[in-house]
């Protein structure tokens, strides 16, 4: 048995950006960090559980520029507000406005970032009981104040409404 | 609200410090699986539930088995300064001031 390379590691992100950041000129970016994580049990087995989808992608918007496969990072493309679709049918989203690396992936397949064709599965399958009526988006915003004060209070009220019993986020 | 989250930067997920936490060690923006690979995107997201079920505490990570390559060489490329010419650095700089100008636009229009 063959060790590893050296550099097979999962990436590590948090100095590399630090690290360019700094010699593009800008300040260090300070990442979120707790020491209390709270944990909540499932309360019922998944396939009587009905789930809440929460996405960082981006609802296309026509007129604010590229924002199909390859395309460069895209800061109009972004959103700033919480928004939910529909998950009956597969909604149109985006993510050329966050940093995916584009490089070693073009974001041809939306289901490398959106999971709800496969959740979809799942539940005919029986595997999962329900999913809520209802996916959501997480603003990408760069304020941790936002998303900790306005955003994900809306998105757990949006998931109580919907009458989730758990929620698989998916950032990108 | 039970939570699982299905990523692909381990070190800003744990950083941040989350309940459960399903990753896979492909580039960014493939959270749910590899392109135009539904067994790869099943297996993930079966993983995610698994984790989502079974995790005993917060901080659970669960590593997806599956590599994006045999050769792991793509880790090298992202936003690596040693890859990188000046004149490369000095565009990638202009190019994020546009960025930051656009999205402050956006941002106080919304």
């Amino acid at each position: 048995m063959a060790f590893a390379a050296e550099h097979d590691v999962p990436i590590p992100y948090m100095q590399r950006t630090r690290d360019y950041y700094l010699r593009l000129g800008y300040g260090a970016y300070r990442w979120a960090h707790f020491d209390d994580v709270p944990f909540s049990p499932l309360r019922r087995p998944l396939a009587e559980a009905r789930l809440a989808l929460i996405t960082t992608a981006a609802p296309f918007q026509p007129g604010a520029g590229e924002q199909g496969p390859g395309a460069p990072y895209n800061a109009a493309a972004k959103f700033y507000k919480v928004y939910s679709e529909s998950t009956e049918t597969i909604p149109d989203l985006r993510i050329s406005h966050v940093g995916y690396d584009r490089v070693h992936t073009t974001a041809e397949d939306p289901n490398t970032w959106l999971p709800l064709a496969e959740l979809q599965q799942a539940v005919k399958r029986g595997r999962l009981g329900a999913l809520t009526p209802r996916l959501h988006g997480a603003p990408t915003n760069r304020s941790q104040r936002v998303t900790m004060e306005v955003d994900a209070p809306s998105l757990l009220e949006r998931c109580r409404e919907d009458g989730a019993d758990a929620a698989l986020l998916v950032p990108t | 609200m039970p939570t699982v989250i299905m990523g692909c930067a381990k070190d800003i997920v744990e950083y941040c410090g989350v309940p459960r936490f399903l990753f896979s060690d492909f580039p960014l923006g493939n959270s749910a699986g590899r392109p135009f690979d539904r067994p790869s995107q099943a297996f993930t997201l079966e993983l995610a539930l698994r984790v989502l079920e079974s995790a005993p505490a917060a901080r659970t990570t669960v590593q997806s088995s599956l590599r994006w390559h045999d050769d792991a060489a793509w880790k090298l490329d992202f936003s690596n300064l040693d890859r990188m010419t000046p004149e490369q650095i000095a565009e990638r700089r202009r190019e994020f001031d546009d960025i930051k100008a656009v999205a402050r636009a956006k941002r106080e229009q919304a």
